[in-house]
């Protein structure tokens, strides 16, 4: 399964935008434990994801092609 | 969802005085409005462990933000009696003193206008996805939160 990761504020900082192929991750709440597994930094990091525009609020299904977006807390205005 | 368009408020660089000034004179057609509320969020030249900020650099999830502004935007005006809203919000370098926010709101009488407004501003701060990287003099720079 390809997803799209990108990533914005400190975050970006942290990891580049990128598609992966991942295996046996097949929710939101699986690609949180991969990607902080895979950057540990973000463990320490408050953050949410939003998928295919939509934040995650609660585990949602992954399907091939998805795009996720780490997002740190918002500081506009 | 309605079926109005979403509007685009993300903005090059700094929103100027000769916009905001062509903003209001743009309403002076519209004779049933008799109140205007503006909110200008500016950046502030902020002291940090001994660094001034010099400018903040801001970047969005544009598509998300604007999926979300027209969401919030709905709720407004259903809350209150509005004739208008305009929202404006710069991306990329802004320089201490420039502005970086341009809420603006009418209606007939001023509470609706007042109110609305304070609420925009509370919920553009918390609620869309917009980053501000705060630059300092020498270059450096830290990522800002909201308080």
């Amino acid at each position: 399964m390809h997803i799209e990761i990108i990533s914005f504020g400190k975050i970006s900082e942290l990891m580049d935008n990128q598609t992966i192929e991942i295996e046996g991750v097949g929710n939101t709440d699986e690609l949180q434990q991969y990607l902080e597994k895979k950057y540990p930094a973000l463990k320490e990091m408050k953050y949410k994801l939003a998928l295919n525009k939509n934040i995650v609020q609660q585990n949602a299904q992954l399907k091939n092609h998805d795009c996720i977006a780490i997002m740190p807390p918002f500081s506009g205005g | 969802m309605s079926e109005k368009k979403i509007k685009n408020i993300f903005v090059a660089g700094p929103i100027t005085p000769d916009f905001i000034a062509k903003s209001i004179a743009n309403h002076g057609s519209k004779t049933g409005i008799g109140g205007h509320s503006i909110f200008m969020g500016q950046v502030r030249m902020d002291e940090i462990d001994g660094k001034l900020v010099s400018a903040i650099d801001y970047t969005a999830y544009e598509a998300l933000a604007l999926n979300k502004m027209h969401e919030i935007r709905e709720e407004i005006f259903s809350k209150y009696p509005l004739s208008c809203m305009h929202i404006h919000h710069s991306l990329g370098e802004i320089t201490a003193g420039e502005i970086c926010l341009f809420v603006f709101t009418s209606s007939k009488h001023r509470k609706p206008a007042i109110d609305a407004c304070n609420e925009l501003v509370e919920r553009i701060k918390a609620e869309l996805p917009i980053w501000g990287k705060e630059i300092f003099a020498d270059s450096s720079h830290q990522w800002k939160e909201n308080i």
